[in-house]
């Protein structure tokens, strides 16, 4: 009886104690993101915010839309270039230092804590960095290049040119995420047992050998959580993109959240943005579903 | 190829590749420095130099008496993201403690809901947001940005914030209750204190996320005084000013210096909070 009664109150405790939470993820975020994918089907301007008048059903306007100009495909191959290459980039060199910092290296304690800096410097100021950097007349990178090429290339403008304005923002995105994939595994590499190592290396294993056999697998929910919340993140990357490209030249760097911000807050057409921000939350949903699914059927082979 | 070289080579190229990555993510901060301690003409110099040839601090005197619109800015960032801090710390510290310790189908359900909405894009929020809060007034203010911010923070701080409180012996819980003690005073007095790293880690998470924010500001702010520091810098900056490359590199060093002094003092229980959130959560 006093359980049941205890129970009972566990529950009405458990409510009231996630009731703001629930109440501010319901009007700032469940809310919103439903009004949002109802104004995609629908012509909702700027005028109808003002006038407050409510939007009209446009039959799939928006979509065939911006499917038609070009605009979306676009950035949705942007989206996931700028991803996939971050991503894969920032994996292997991540590893790598967390391997070495892992050895015994000297002052490696030292260099965990510096290497962290590019993390804390604020977005926009990371990007300002290295629109400096590849400034195109006086910017360090133009220098670098005419000195390694000889003095072959002198023009060189990595923001500037559609080919490479793309592997300019995710150099960005690399210095600044690169410190805590370490970090993160780094922790996890010390969850690695030591003495299943020692007894590889008896056994005469390399150690190309023994980083696949035994300190992946060890590392796998590590590398699993870490590469999720890098996908997610630089899904969903605005700021950097903003700042140095603003989505250009021509189109070589707008992805799913310039299209949806341009759409919808500078050209004000919020329908047409909210499309664009459906389409884009739809796909990250099953990028991450499917990126379980590859890695549950790895971890059992 | 004997053992003796094969683990000099290792030894080498371990620190070359130390070397090299450690040179590609400190090189940016160092010439950060240095150019906004270059003259605007010195930093206009082409080949660039290495080093300031003359040390000059006129960028941060031009930027505290004549630019200093981005003091205003500044104080935003401080004033929005310690609020945040602080309502995500204490909004966490009560439904991280929910999750961690009732077991229940409503708990469970809010943790999961919790995990699904940092799948959102703050762009998709805006666009509602951006409507739905000039219809109750809140645009245009910093209360509406702060609670914008607050709701897409806390979804993370709690469950990070949870995965503290699950490492709590239950055992002083029940020894509490059975001294008498409420539930109220359990939680507050008794548990609470016992996670205060976690509160830290989440307290300087939510600040490190707030003071970096861009989208929020961008669309629920309007007027200049009321503007936070990123936003601030590139409306302002980089479109009247950014013929100034060492005044925006100076600006860039104030910017970053206090995320850096905040990450620095509590290192110890930010890189234990991320690891137990995004290791062990």
């Amino acid at each position: 009886m006093r359980s049941l009664t205890k129970k009972r109150g566990d529950m009405y405790y458990a409510m009231a104690l996630t009731l703001p939470a629930v109440i501010l993820a319901l009007l700032f975020i469940f809310i919103p993101i439903i009004d949002s994918v109802i104004k995609s089907f629908q012509d909702y301007k700027v005028r109808n915010i003002i006038g407050n008048i409510p939007g009209e059903w446009n039959n799939f306007e928006n979509y065939t839309k911006i499917f038609q100009s070009g605009a979306l495909p676009n950035a949705v191959v942007n989206t996931f270039s700028f991803v996939i290459l971050v991503i894969l980039c920032q994996f292997v060199l991540g590893m790598a230092l967390a391997l070495v910092l892992n050895s015994n290296v000297k002052c490696a304690r030292f260099f965990r804590s510096i290497m962290m800096t590019p993390w804390v410097v604020p977005t926009v100021i990371s990007a300002l960095i290295w629109m400096w950097l590849f400034q195109p007349q006086y910017g360090l990178f133009k220098y670098i290049v005419e000195v390694f090429t000889g003095g072959r290339v002198t023009d060189f403008a990595m923001l500037n040119n559609p080919s490479t304005a793309l592997l300019g923002v995710s150099i960005a995105a690399l210095w600044k995420q690169i410190p805590l994939m370490t970090l993160l595994l780094l922790a996890g590499l010390q969850n690695v047992p030591t003495d299943i190592l020692e007894a590889a290396t008896i056994d005469g294993a390399g150690s190309v050998r023994k980083f696949f056999r035994i300190t992946l697998p060890y590392l796998s929910p590590v590398v699993k959580v870490s590469i999720s919340m890098s996908i997610i993140e630089n899904f969903k990357q605005f700021p950097l993109f903003w700042t140095m490209t603003g989505g250009g030249p021509d189109g070589a760097t707008t992805n799913l959240a310039i299209l949806s911000y341009r759409e919808a807050f500078v050209s004000m057409n919020m329908g047409s943005g909210a499309a664009v921000t459906t389409i884009w939350m739809a796909l990250m949903i099953v990028t991450i579903g499917v990126y379980n699914r590859l890695f549950r059927t790895q971890d059992l082979s | 190829m004997d053992i003796k070289t094969t683990r000099t080579l290792s030894l080498v190229l371990r620190y070359l590749v130390l070397v090299a990555i450690i040179l590609f993510l400190l090189f940016p901060i160092y010439w950060m420095l240095a150019t906004s301690f270059k003259t605007n003409m010195e930093a206009y110099q082409y080949p660039p130099t290495f080093f300031p040839s003359e040390v000059s601090v006129s960028s941060y005197l031009s930027l505290f008496t004549q630019n200093n619109q981005f003091f205003v800015y500044y104080v935003n960032n401080f004033i929005v993201s310690g609020i945040t801090a602080l309502i995500c710390t204490l909004v966490s510290i009560i439904t991280g403690y929910a999750i961690a310790r009732f077991n229940i189908r409503w708990t469970v359900l809010v943790a999961a809901l919790l995990v699904f909405t940092q799948m959102f894009p703050i762009v998709s929020r805006m666009i509602s947001l951006y409507g739905l809060m000039s219809d109750i007034g809140l645009i245009n203010t910093r209360t509406g940005l702060i609670l914008a911010i607050s709701a897409a923070q806390i979804p993370f701080c709690a469950t990070l914030m949870s995965s503290f409180f699950r490492n709590v012996p239950k055992e002083i819980e029940e020894a509490a209750y059975v001294d008498g003690a409420g539930r109220n005073r359990i939680l507050f007095s008794v548990i609470t204190p016992l996670v205060k790293p976690g509160m830290l880690a989440v307290g300087i998470y939510a600040f490190l996320q707030t003071w970096d924010d861009y989208l929020h500001a961008a669309t629920l702010i309007q007027s200049d005084n009321l503007r936070t520091l990123s936003i601030g810098i590139s409306l302002r900056y980089l479109g009247e000013l950014s013929y100034d490359w060492s005044l925006i590199n100076a600006i860039s060093v104030i910017g970053t210096i206090p995320m850096v002094l905040v990450f620095f003092f509590f290192q110890k229980y930010m890189v234990k909070g991320l690891v137990a959130g995004a290791v062990k959560g």
